[in-house]
C-alpha cells in the first residue's frame, strides 16, 4: 500500500516540468523568508493580499467572461463596510466576514444584471456608474460606512505574523475556489458563453444565469478581500481605498499581471501595493526618486504598455520563460508526433461505444420509436423574409438523412430551429416532445446533438476542456456545487473526463487533448467538435457542412466516419452537405432546400438527379451540369464482392442499389452491441404515422440486412 | 429652477464638447476613450502655468486667450500620439483592450498633472474675457456662453463635414467596416487620425472653458468631467454626433437641477447614473444612436 503510494508520487514529481517544480519551490521560499519580515511590513503585505483577492476577484470576470469591471473598488469598499457593521455591532467575527461575502455577491450580481442585455463596453459603462454611484452616495453616508464603530479582531489575531496567517488562509480559499471554478462546469460555462454565447446553450449552458453567477462569485472573493481589510484597520473613516482611482489600479494589476494568471496577479499586486510602501526612496544613477509618488505613475504607463506589448501580461511572460526552461532541460522526445494508431480491438471499441450511450434519460425517450425528429410545417420568419417556409421533414431512426441545397435554402436555419436557436411556428417534435417553446438549453437533455458550420466551441481553451464543455447538461451537479465540491461533483467529474477520453479515443483525437483548440488545424477542429457532439450522449446528432473545408480523401474518411457513428453508436445523423458524392455514398434519405422550401426529397441517387435539385444547384444550366452531378458516383456503383449491407430502395419507380463502401479503418462493425442492439429491435420498421408528410406511402425502405460473411 | 436649468445647459454645451470627441473617436475606431477629459485638461495646465510664469526658455507670457489655444494644441498632439503608437496597435484586437488602454491613459495623464503642477485647485482665469450675461435669472459668465456657442458650431462643422465633404463620408464608411473601406480606397489609417486629432482638439476646447467655469481644475476633474460627457454620450447614443449633445445638455440640465432642488449629497450623481443605466437597459442603442453603437 504505502510503496504504491510513494510510487504514484515518483510518478507525479517526474511528470512535473523543471519549470513548474522550480516555480513551487521559489514560491515556498519567498513564503517562508516572508515570516522574518517585521511586524509593520507583514502588516503592509496584509494589505497587499487584501488587493490582491480584489484583483484575483476581479480577474474572474476579465478572464473567465471578458467583461470589463470599472467597479471592484466598490466592490471592496461594499465588502470592508458591510464587516465593519456587522462587526461594530458586536456580531460575531466570522459572522461579519460571511456577511461582507454575502453582501458583496449579492451587490456584484446585481450590477452585472444589465449583463443579460447588453454587453462589452456598455457593461463597463454601468459598472463605471455603479462606481462613481456608490462613492459619491454610499461611501459618504455614515451609517453606511459605520463611522465611529470598531470591528474586534478575532480572538485568536494577538500579533501581525497571526493576520499575516489569516490573510494567507484567505488567499490560499480564493486561490482554491478559483481552481475548481476552473475544473467544474461552471468556469466551463463562462467561457462559453464569452466565446459562443446563443451557441453555448446547445451544450445546457444558461447564459443568463451563468452571467450572474460570475458576478456573483467575482463580488464573493472581492468582499472576502474587504473583509481582511476591515479586520486588519478595525475602522476605516476615509473612502480613499475605495474611489474610482484605486478600482483602475485594480484593472491594471490583472492586466499587467496577466488575465487568467493567478501568479502573475499576485506579483502585480506585491509590485503595486507592496514596493510603494517597502521602499520609500530608490536611488539610481543618483535620482532619488520617491517610490510612493512614482510607482502608480510607472504602473499606469506599464497599464498601457501591457495592453499594446505584452496583452499576457507578467502570467505570459512567466509561461514564456517556463516553456523556454523546459526545452533546455527536457529536449523533447518526439512530442508532437501523433501516437502510432493502435489495432483496434473490437470488443473494447463495442464497450466504449455503449459507454458513450449510456446517459441517463428518461424511459420515454429511450423508447425505440421509428421517427426520432419529425418537423411539420415549420417556418422561420425574420423580418418579411421567410428563412424556412412551412417545411415537413422525418428524420427515421437509424437514417443519416442529408440535408442539401444551396447557400441560403435554409438548412442551417433548420438545425437552428431544433436546437432553438431561431423564432419558430409550427412544429418540431422530438420523440414526440415538441421542442417549439422549450428553452434551448433544456433541449440537449433530449438527446439531440449538432455542430456548427463555423464552430461552436471554444478555441482559446483545450480540446479536452471543450468536450468536457459539451457535457454540460450531463454533469449531474450544480455550478456552485461543483466549486465547493458538493454531493456528486468529484466522481461525477471523473465520469465526465472519462466520457471525453472515450470520446476523443473514438476519433483518434487523444493525443491532442491537452492542446489548445484554436492551435489545431481547421480539419481537426471540426473532428473535435463532432467528437464533443458525441461526448454529448445524443441519439440524434445533427452535422452542418461537416465537409466544408476538407479534401476529397478527407471527406471519403469522413463518409465513413458517418456510417460509423450510425453503425456503431447507433446514432441517427442529419447532415448538412454540399458535397454531392458523399451524400449519394452514406445518406439513407436526402431533402433538398432552397430558398427556404423544401423542393425534392428521397434516395440521395434520386433527389441529385431531380432537374429542380439540378437547376437550384448549378443553375440553368441544363444538361452539361447535370451530368457533373451525377459524375462522382457512376463509378463506384460497380457490382462488388458479397455486400456487408445491401440496401433495396423502391424509390418511385428507380431500382438503385447503394454504391459499396470501401472497408475502412472506421469500420469496425461489431453486431454485439447491448445499447444499440436492444433498442434497434431490427426487422422492418412501420411507416410513422405522421400526417402531412409527403413521403408516399410504399416508398419505405426494407430493413436494413445486417449480413456478415 | 429654470434659472438651474440654464446654468445646466451652459455646463452640458461644454460636456458635448468632450462628447462629440468620443463619439468620433467611437465612430471612426469603435474605441471608447475615458481619455478624452485628462487630454485636454494635460494641454490647458500647462497653458495655465506659462501664462503664470512664462513660456520656459522664451520669456514670453502668453496672454490668456492663448491658454484656449495651447490646450487645444497640445490635446491634438496628444491625440494624434496616442492613436499612432498606442490604438494603431491595438486595431485588430477585442474593444476592451483599447478601453484598458484609455483608461490607463487617463490614469498616466492625471498623475503627471499631479505630479508637474500638484494637487492644488489651479486657479484658471478665462481665456474668453470676463463678461457675463443674465438669462431667465441665471447669470452666465463669458466661458459659459461661448461652450454655448462653440457647441452649436462644432454641431454645425460636423453636420457640414458628414454630409458635404469626402472624407466625412470616409469616416462614415470605415465605421461601417474598416476592412471594406479600406479595398474601396478609403484612407483607414488618415480617419483614425483625424477623429483622435480632432477629439484631443475639442478635448483641450472643453478643458479650457469648464476649468473657469467651475473656478479652476484640479488633476482628475476633467476625468469627472468626461464621465458625465460620455454619460451623454451613451445617453444620446454612442455613434450619433447629435445624440451626443443631445445628451450632454440632459446630463448638464438633469445635473444642475437635481443639485439645486434636492439637497442629498450625491443626488444628481445618482440621478444622471440612473438614467445611463436606464437607457443602457432599456434602449442600448441610445437615443439616436444606431445598432452599431448596441
Amino acid at each position: 500500500m504505502l510503496r504504491r503510494v510513494v510510487e504514484r508520487a515518483r510518478i507525479r514529481v517526474a511528470a512535473t516540468s523543471p519549470s513548474r517544480t522550480a516555480g513551487v519551490v521559489a514560491a515556498v521560499a519567498i513564503l517562508l523568508w516572508s515570516f522574518t519580515l517585521s511586524d509593520v511590513r507583514l502588516s503592509i503585505l496584509v494589505g497587499v493580499i487584501g488587493a490582491a483577492i480584489a484583483a484575483l476577484g476581479l480577474d474572474v470576470l476579465v478572464a473567465r467572461t471578458g467583461q470589463l469591471s470599472l467597479a471592484h473598488a466598490a466592490f471592496l469598499g461594499v465588502g470592508a463596510f458591510t464587516a465593519l457593521n456587522i462587526g461594530g455591532r458586536n456580531g460575531p467575527w466570522p459572522l461579519a466576514v460571511l456577511g461582507a461575502v454575502a453582501a458583496t455577491g449579492a451587490a456584484a450580481a446585481i450590477v452585472g444584471m444589465p449583463s443579460l442585455r447588453i454587453r462589452g463596453l456598455q457593461i463597463a459603462i454601468t459598472t463605471l456608474a455603479f462606481q462613481v454611484m456608490a462613492e459619491n452616495f454610499l461611501f459618504v453616508r455614515q451609517d453606511f460606512t459605520a463611522a465611529g464603530k470598531t470591528l474586534e479582531r478575532p480572538g485568536f489575531i494577538t500579533s501581525d505574523i497571526r493576520l499575516y496567517l489569516f490573510a494567507l488562509a484567505a488567499l490560499a480559499i480564493v486561490l482554491v475556489v478559483r481552481w475548481r471554478l476552473a475544473v467544474t462546469r461552471a468556469g466551463r460555462a463562462f467561457l462559453a458563453v464569452r466565446d459562443v454565447e446563443a451557441r453555448a446553450q446547445c451544450f445546457g449552458v444558461e447564459p443568463g444565469s451563468s452571467k450572474l453567477l460570475a458576478y456573483a462569485i467575482s463580488g464573493c472573493i472581492v468582499g472576502l478581500g474587504g473583509a481582511l481589510l476591515a479586520i486588519k484597520e478595525g475602522s476605516i473613516s476615509a473612502k480613499d481605498p475605495f474611489v474610482l482611482l484605486e478600482s483602475l489600479q485594480l484593472v491594471a494589476i490583472v492586466v499587467i499581471g496577466g488575465a487568467g494568471s493567478a501568479t502573475g496577479i499576485v506579483i502585480a499586486s506585491v509590485l503595486f501595493k507592496g514596493v510603494p510602501q517597502f521602499i520609500s526612496k530608490i536611488s539610481i544613477f543618483g535620482l532619488h526618486i520617491s517610490a510612493t509618488r512614482w510607482v502608480p505613475i510607472i504602473s499606469s504607463a506599464l497599464l498601457v504598455a501591457a495592453v499594446v506589448q505584452q496583452p499576457e501580461g507578467i502570467g505570459g511572460v512567466l509561461r514564456l520563460l517556463g516553456r523556454r526552461i523546459d526545452k533546455r532541460l527536457r529536449p523533447s522526445t518526439g512530442e508532437g508526433l501523433p501516437p502510432r494508431p493502435q489495432p483496434t480491438d473490437p470488443v473494447a471499441a463495442a464497450h466504449n461505444a455503449a459507454a458513450l450511450r449510456d446517459v441517463p434519460r428518461p424511459f420515454a425517450l429511450r423508447m425505440p420509436v421509428p421517427a426520432l425528429l419529425v418537423g411539420h410545417e415549420v417556418t422561420v420568419q425574420y423580418g418579411g423574409v421567410f428563412a424556412l417556409s412551412d417545411v415537413s421533414l422525418e428524420v427515421r431512426r437509424g437514417e443519416i438523412v442529408g440535408l442539401i441545397g444551396a447557400n441560403g435554402a435554409g438548412k442551417s436555419t433548420f438545425f437552428n430551429a431544433v436546437s432553438g436557436l431561431a423564432p419558430v411556428r409550427g412544429s418540431i417534435r422530438y420523440r414526440g416532445v415538441e421542442l417549439v417553446g422549450r428553452a434551448p438549453s433544456g433541449r440537449s437533455a433530449l438527446g439531440a446533438a449538432r455542430t456548427f458550420q463555423d464552430m461552436g466551441l471554444v478555441r482559446a481553451e483545450t480540446v479536452k476542456e471543450n468536450v468536457l464543455l459539451a457535457q454540460t447538461w450531463l454533469s449531474g451537479y450544480g455550478p456552485v456545487a461543483g466549486i465547493f465540491g458538493l454531493g456528486a461533483t468529484l466522481w461525477r467529474e471523473r465520469d465526465l473526463r472519462r466520457r471525453a477520453d472515450l470520446a476523443l479515443a473514438l476519433f483518434g483525437l487523444e493525443h491532442l487533448a491537452d492542446e489548445r483548440l484554436g492551435d489545431l488545424p481547421y480539419g481537426t477542429m471540426r473532428a473535435v467538435e463532432i467528437a464533443s457532439a458525441v461526448a454529448a450522449g445524443p441519439d440524434l446528432l445533427m452535422l452542418d457542412e461537416a465537409s466544408a473545408g476538407l479534401g476529397p480523401e478527407e471527406a471519403h474518411a469522413l463518409g465513413d466516419r458517418f456510417l460509423a457513428l450510425r453503425d456503431e453508436l447507433k446514432l441517427t445523423l442529419v447532415v448538412i452537405e454540399h458535397h454531392v458524392p458523399l451524400i449519394a455514398r452514406v445518406c439513407d434519405y436526402a431533402y433538398c432546400l432552397e430558398s427556404g422550401a423544401l423542393i425534392a426529397e428521397g434516395a440521395p441517387n434520386y433527389v441529385t438527379s431531380q432537374p429542380q435539385v439540378v437547376e437550384s444547384f448549378l443553375g440553368r444550366g441544363g444538361a452539361a451540369g447535370r451530368s457533373q452531378a451525377k459524375a462522382p458516383k457512376a463509378p463506384k456503383a460497380g457490382p462488388g464482392g458479397p455486400s456487408r449491407r445491401r440496401r433495396d430502395r423502391a424509390q418511385r419507380g428507380s431500382d438503385e442499389r447503394a454504391p459499396e463502401r470501401s472497408g475502412g479503418a472506421q469500420r469496425r462493425r461489431q453486431g454485439g452491441d447491448p445499447v444499440g442492439a436492444a433498442a434497434e429491435g431490427g426487422g422492418p420498421r412501420g411507416r410513422a404515422g405522421a400526417p402531412g408528410l409527403k413521403r408516399p406511402a410504399g416508398t419505405k425502405r426494407s430493413a436494413k440486412q445486417k449480413a456478415k460473411p | 429652477m429654470v434659472g438651474q436649468a440654464v446654468t445646466g445647459l451652459s455646463a452640458g454645451a461644454a460636456y458635448a464638447l468632450v462628447a462629440v470627441g468620443v463619439v468620433l473617436i467611437f465612430k471612426g475606431t469603435r474605441v471608447l476613450s475615458v481619455a478624452q477629459g485628462e487630454i485636454g485638461a494635460f494641454g490647458f495646465f500647462f497653458g495655465l502655468r506659462w501664462a503664470n510664469r512664462g513660456m520656459p526658455g522664451l520669456d514670453w507670457h502668453p496672454p490668456l486667450f492663448a491658454t484656449l489655444l495651447i490646450a487645444v494644441v497640445i490635446g491634438a498632439v496628444l491625440g494624434l500620439v496616442i492613436e499612432r503608437f498606442i490604438m494603431r496597435p491595438l486595431a485588430t484586437r477585442p474593444p476592451l483592450d483599447a478601453l484598458i488602454a484609455t483608461l490607463g491613459i487617463a490614469l498616466l495623464l492625471a498623475l503627471l498633472e499631479k505630479e508637474i503642477f500638484g494637487t492644488a485647485t489651479q486657479f484658471a482665469p478665462s481665456p474668453v474675457g470676463k463678461w457675463r450675461v443674465q438669462i431667465f435669472g441665471a447669470t452666465l459668465t463669458a466661458e459659459r456662453i461661448v461652450a454655448v456657442i462653440l457647441a452649436a458650431a462644432v454641431a454645425g462643422a460636423i453636420y457640414l463635414f458628414f454630409t458635404r465633404s469626402k472624407f466625412g463620408l470616409a469616416v462614415l464608411a470605415t465605421t461601417g467596416d474598416p476592412t471594406v473601406a479600406r479595398l474601396l480606397g478609403v484612407p483607414v489609417n488618415q480617419v483614425y487620425r483625424f477623429v483622435w486629432v480632432t477629439g484631443g482638439a475639442l478635448s483641450g476646447l472643453a478643458a479650457a472653458l469648464l476649468g473657469p467655469a467651475f473656478g479652476g481644475l484640479t488633476p482628475f476633474d476633467m476625468t469627472k468631467f468626461a464621465l458625465r460627457a460620455l454619460a451623454g454620450a451613451v445617453i444620446g447614443g454612442l455613434d450619433s454626433v447629435w445624440g451626443a449633445i443631445i445628451g450632454s445638455l440632459i446630463v448638464g440640465v438633469l445635473e444642475a437641477v437635481v443639485g439645486g432642488q434636492v439637497h442629498v449629497e450625491g443626488a444628481a450623481n445618482v440621478a444622471v447614473l440612473i438614467l445611463v443605466i436606464g437607457t443602457l437597459v432599456v434602449r442600448p442603442r441610445g437615443l439616436l444612436g444606431t445598432s452599431g453603437a448596441a
